[in-house]
């Protein structure tokens, strides 16, 4: 393998790697804005440039393939010198707002001009100032706060498919927009935030919600689709404030779609069904556990049942359920359902050629595995279901007979339910997910289920022995 | 090695120091100088850096604070607690600011870490309370009278 020097430190390489990434292996962190690892390479912030032997001229290290014996100096005075003029340069224009600016505590400029600028400004004109538009609902835009690294530019060409952000204007009155003041089309319009090294383009509806370094960070899947992004769920409290994406290669990449991405919300919805529920004169009201799960017991008792599991919980509770059902409810059928329209794992098709899956939940190929089968309709002669659901499944409609819900309900979804045992989400409970390419991945644990939801395996317990 | 001496018998009736210590009283008490001072009536001078009951700075009637969350970051004892928003004529302002004086240590460190002179320590020291109530944002804005 060739070898090159970084700061007189010996670095094994593989040809096809650019400098910034052989230094980090180095574990020599070299400051950059403009460069993605995800998107083309343009050179345009002149953060990274560093010093290389033989060469007249400092060396941007993202455009920079380093080769065989090539000696770099990260911390010259040279590089040093640059990166102190680039910062102050990008300062001359960055308004001091990082008390109300969302970005302020993962803002690479900030980090950046805390370890390389100066604490002083020699100028004393007036700052560009710009009308910002609408992006839409989910990018919040202010462009006063742009550096022009045209990351979002790149990103919406190179990865999101639509060629939607433009630069417009020169020099310092460039301007970083949505052609014609349109707003964003594309459905991964959360990731122009992430990509962002300043506060520029930020979250709506993250907006002013948390600041980022109270956050407890839980790394999961996303449940949103067959796909099962790598997620980061960021909580304080027991409550989610957003979900960003967590780099895996193999899987999402960098990226995640705006409906994984905000598919959290349903966790904290007000109508979520948190208490156990019995159905009294036409109303669903509260109650408590041991008389849900009676209630719930004499309404499937001496009946034959039909048991549908979402395909949005876990292979854990997929198992659980079929052993459970199996022994409980003699002759019972137990099916598997989650997007309208797609009963198999076969019917899973790409909805683009991004991320984006048909089937809208996180399991299907798992639950298929342990031998459910998709639900068309009910099989002649049932008298009762039984729905288990982790929050993200489209339940079947089912009338006429009494329904029994497990799992996690809003109010909407209950209207002919006889009983509501309330379970977790997929944000409060552990688990293994297959997505569509076999591939198992674990959930995790990010926040406590509220008081009365219980997880599966004990409702089951309670169910039996009560 | 140590030598104890033993007190004589005249030196255990302990007499003569008993009325040595009364005499320094004595003088301490009648010719002296007070140390106390009537209190609601008379008042002590503090100095100017004394950290009392907090207020939130203001302009015009406008909070100079802008919810950057600094100050319940630092604030050693958890006793503050601010909800951001934005409202037309702010883009980020403070819908709900609250302090709990009960925990608060004074030790002032909310004042220091503010980057827009917005919370400040006054020099009012009396602050007991029939209730156990939080002092609210328009408390906080008031009690000074927007100064």
């Amino acid at each position: 393998m060739p070898k090159c020097i970084i700061d007189g430190k010996e670095v094994e390489f593989t040809p096809g790697q650019n400098l910034i990434e052989v230094a980090r292996t180095a574990g020599v962190e070299i400051p950059y804005f403009c460069y993605h690892p995800g998107m083309s390479v343009v050179a345009q912030c002149r953060m990274c440039a560093v010093e290389v032997e033989k060469m007249p001229k400092l060396q941007t290290a993202c455009s920079m393939a380093p080769t065989d014996g090539m000696v770099v100096k990260t911390k010259s005075e040279k590089t040093l010198k640059n990166q102190k003029a680039v910062m102050e340069f990008l300062l001359v224009n960055h308004p001091l707002d990082c008390p109300v600016c969302d970005q302020s505590g993962e803002c690479d400029l900030q980090d950046h001009s805390f370890k390389h600028g100066d604490a002083y400004m020699r100028t004393t004109e007036d700052r560009r100032t710009y009308i910002d538009l609408d992006m839409g609902p989910v990018i919040q835009k202010n462009m006063n706060r742009c550096i022009h690294c045209t990351r979002c530019i790149r990103f919406g060409d190179e990865i999101a498919g639509i060629h939607e952000m433009v630069a417009v204007k020169r020099g310092n009155n460039t301007e970083i927009t949505t052609i014609d003041g349109k707003q964003l089309q594309t459905q991964y319009a959360g990731n122009y935030a992430d990509i962002c090294p300043t506060g520029s383009l930020t979250i709506k509806d993250f907006r002013f919600k948390k600041r980022v370094w109270f956050l407890k960070k839980t790394p999961t899947v996303c449940e949103g689709c067959s796909r099962g992004c790598n997620i980061e769920l960021h909580q304080d409290a027991d409550v989610i404030y957003r979900t960003v994406p967590r780099t895996n290669m193999e899987v999402n990449k960098y990226w995640i779609c705006d409906e994984g991405r905000f598919n959290y919300q349903y966790v904290h919805d007000a109508d979520r069904v948190i208490t156990p529920a019995v159905r009294t004169g036409g109303t669903l009201e509260m109650s408590i556990w041991k008389e849900a799960v009676t209630a719930a017991r004499e309404t499937l008792k001496g009946k034959k049942v039909a048991v549908l599991v979402g395909s949005d919980l876990t292979q854990e509770e997929g198992k659980l359920l079929l052993d459970f059902s199996s022994k409980q409810w003699a002759g019972s059928q137990a099916f598997h359902f989650g997007t309208p329209g797609i009963t198999s794992a076969a019917q899973d098709t790409p909805e683009d050629k991004i991320l984006r899956r048909t089937s809208k939940t996180s399991n299907l190929q798992g639950l298929e595995k342990l031998g459910y089968k998709g639900f068309t309709s009910l099989p002649h002669g049932v008298e009762a279901v039984v729905v288990f659901r982790g929050g993200r499944a489209v339940v079947p409609e089912v009338k006429g007979i009494p329904v029994v819900g497990v799992g996690v309900f809003n109010r909407k979804d209950t209207e002919n339910y006889a009983a509501v045992l309330p379970g977790q989400s997929f944000a409060e409970k552990d688990g293994t997910v297959v997505n569509f390419e076999g591939r198992e991945q674990k959930i995790k644990r990010a926040i406590r289920a509220p008081r009365e939801c219980k997880g599966l395996s004990e409702v089951l317990m309670m169910w039996s022995n009560l | 090695m140590l030598v104890k001496s033993k007190p004589g018998l005249f030196q255990r009736f302990y007499v003569v120091e008993i009325l040595k210590g009364l005499a320094i009283t004595m003088r301490k008490f009648f010719f002296g100088k007070t140390v106390t001072i009537q209190y609601p009536e008379e008042r002590r001078e503090y100095s100017d850096r004394f950290r009392g009951m907090h207020y939130i700075k203001s302009v015009n009637g406008v909070e100079n604070c802008t919810a950057c969350m600094l100050c319940p970051t630092v604030c050693p004892a958890e006793c503050i607690h601010i909800e951001a928003g934005e409202r037309p004529d702010k883009e980020k302002y403070p819908v709900k600011f609250e302090i709990d004086s009960l925990r608060c240590c004074f030790c002032g460190m909310c004042e220091e870490a503010c980057p827009k002179d917005a919370i400040k320590l006054s020099n009012i020291y009396e602050m007991s309370q029939t209730s156990r109530e939080v002092y609210d944002k328009k408390f906080l804005m008031e009690q000074r009278g927007h100064k």
